[in-house]
């Protein structure tokens, strides 16, 4: 029962992840980004060959920062002079570019699933109690905690943070006030893609790579985002943490129905609380 | 601000009004489906034709959605390959008769879009979106993992009698005879869908569409249009389900799975949402396009995300948009 927790909050660390880039970029773009999924599986492959040269820590450090750039580039190109359009707009343009990532992912890497082994010195067993769990695991829930520490430390205590969590509550008014909204989401976008980045090549040992694979954990992402509550920070902490155990205790214990029960446990939250655990800003 | 958004929704009704000359155009094109398959065009032609048809079904219902009620739905597959599903598992585990078999299946379908959209409804804008892809993905993962019910990955055969409805059941299964019967059933949902969006309920869901807030206050229920404007996608998307396991006989988890979903809508967008029949136009575009680049190119998603990307930001209207005013400037009239 302790593993199947733990594991649930590895599976809930990488959700958290992938999840709060979203709302970063949400808060700022009023945004939902249909090709985060396509950057958590970008950020897996770039990580993935990079570690040829660099090894595993300094592949992850490279998807780290090319995502980062796709994502200034995306705040640049796309956001930016869609601002001013129908949201929907703006949303299936990146719908656009998932399907163009997916397919280009495909060329260069092939529609085979890769894999990739646990880095040095993390490629142990740990005994708990009287069961061996792999040391990855429990990295994987500490670099999410780091995640979502440092997140929460810089959103409460810098001026940057300030601006952002101000721009989430209203963009306009924020900019009246002096902020440069505009430069301020381009690092937030940059940002959100980072990190989807960074729980791509983070995610990457623990499941096969595959064209595909960005899919899956965005649909998830998506329900963790609402059940939060649509650009809430805290929700998403929240809603990853209960979708990750849900999701996870499900595949042990009724995996005929496992995918129903996120769902179901979204629509509960929905029914209880339309805008979420969180004040929604949409 | 309330003058002018009011102001600036009336025009939006009267383009949907198409000219007189497309309406003769739409009618000629209607009555040459109906001769198609005694043109003699060959067999793989022609079930490329039939499976447009039904996609072309899924796409209008799709796009009605966002015609009239402005919701982009990512999830419309749930209710396509879900009455394909319910056709295929009442066939084999009920006991129940080929036609309640097949008058059922989209029924249900409806049904749960119906029950459903009480659900989407308490979400707004994109959040509708998400919400209706992770209900059409769970339903995917459901009869992928549940091996017992629907056979998983490997997909069902459905087990109906020879005769359904006085026809024999190879009626339904070769493309010639069931191009007939898609084609009808898509020319039906077309005039339905014009004759519904020009009645009452038509125009008061274009007025919840464009400003809820402001057709509650003149005294209007909002939740019940929509949530029937929801029902109403399902039941022709679940149409075109219907006939797809009719055809095929056979089912896999493909026909729920959220890539079909997104074909849907961007088959919708392509063909242009303003008009009923834009959808169903993007359809064939899209399907008979993608045979064609099939020999040319691997990369036809590649294709498929920058056309979607070019349409919505430099096309909104879609192709349909493109033809009507295209139509209008021929005749000299004023630019829609």
């Amino acid at each position: 029962m302790l593993i199947q927790i733990l594991n649930g909050l590895v599976y809930a660390g990488l959700l958290y992840i992938v999840s709060v880039g979203l709302v970063l970029i949400f808060g700022l773009r009023r945004v939902v980004n249909f090709a985060h999924g396509g950057f958590y599986m970008v950020g897996a492959y770039a990580g993935y060959t990079a570690a040829m040269v660099f090894g595993f820590w300094g592949g992850l450090i490279v998807a780290v920062l090319v995502l980062g750039l796709i994502g200034i580039l995306l705040d640049y190109v796309v956001f930016r002079p869609l601002q001013n359009a129908d949201h929907m707009v703006t949303v299936l343009v990146t719908f656009g570019i998932l399907l163009v990532f997916e397919d280009v992912v495909q060329m260069i890497w092939g529609a085979d699933t890769l894999s990739v082994l646990a880095p040095y010195p993390f490629d142990g067993t740990v005994q708990l109690g009287d069961i061996l769990f792999p040391v990855y695991r429990l990295l994987v829930i500490a670099v999410a905690i780091a995640v979502a520490l440092g997140l929460t430390l810089w959103l409460r205590f810098s001026r940057a943070g300030l601006y952002v969590r101000a721009s989430s509550v209203d963009a306009l008014t924020t900019g009246m006030q002096g902020v440069d909204t505009e430069k301020l989401s381009l690092s937030v976008v940059g940002l959100g893609t980072a990190l989807a980045g960074l729980s791509g090549v983070i995610a990457s040992p623990l499941l096969a790579l595959s064209p595909s694979m960005g899919s899956s954990i965005l649909i998830e992402s998506f329900i963790v985002v609402v059940t939060g509550g649509l650009g809430s920070f805290a929700g998403a902490f929240i809603a990853a943490l209960l979708i990750g155990q849900v999701h996870n205790l499900g595949i042990v214990y009724v995996p005929n129905v496992a995918s129903m029960l996120p769902l179901l446990l979204m629509v509960v939250v929905l029914i209880l609380k339309p805008t979420g655990f969180a004040r929604s800003y949409s | 601000m309330s003058n002018l958004s009011m102001a600036a929704a009336a025009p939006k009704v009267r383009t949907s009004t198409t000219p007189p000359v497309l309406v003769v155009v739409g009618i000629a094109v209607a009555l040459v489906g109906f001769v198609l398959p005694w043109l003699g065009l060959p067999r793989n032609i022609l079930s490329l034709l039939t499976s447009a048809s039904m996609t072309a079904i899924l796409a209008t219902g799709v796009g009605f959605l966002v015609r009239q009620a402005g919701f982009s739905s990512f999830g419309h597959a749930a209710f396509y390959g879900g009455a394909a599903y319910l056709l295929v598992l009442m066939s084999v585990y009920t006991g129940l008769s080929g036609e309640a078999v097949v008058l059922l299946a989209p029924v249900i379908a409806t049904l749960a879009a119906f029950a459903l959209s009480f659900i989407l409804l308490r979400t707004q804008g994109v959040a509708f979106s998400m919400l209706s892809l992770a209900i059409a993905q769970a339903l995917f993962e459901l009869m992928m993992r549940w091996r017992d019910l629907a056979n998983g990955e490997d997909g069902l055969r459905m087990r109906l009698p020879r005769e359904i409805f006085g026809l024999k059941l190879s009626f339904f299964q070769k493309a010639d005879t069931m191009f007939l019967v898609s084609w009808s059933a898509l020319i039906i949902i077309i005039v339905g869908l014009v004759l519904l969006s020009r009645s009452h309920f038509g125009t008061l869901t274009l007025a919840i569409k464009n400003n809820e807030e402001r057709a509650r206050f003149i005294g209007f229920r909002t939740l019940m249009p929509r949530a029937a404007i929801i029902a109403l996608s399902g039941l022709i998307a679940s149409i075109g389900g219907t006939l797809f396991a009719l055809y095929n006989g056979y089912i896999t988890p493909g026909l729920l799975h959220w890539s079909l979903s997104g074909e849907a809508l961007i088959i919708a967008i392509i063909g242009g949402t303003r008009s009923v029949w834009g959808p169903a136009l993007g359809a064939f575009l899209f399907v008979i396009l993608r045979d064609f680049a099939g020999n040319y190119t691997t990369h036809w998603q590649s294709i498929v995300g920058l056309v979607l990307i070019a349409v919505v930001i430099l096309l909104p209207s879609g192709a349909s948009g493109a033809v009507s005013s295209l139509v209008n400037r021929i005749r000299g009239g004023r630019d829609v």
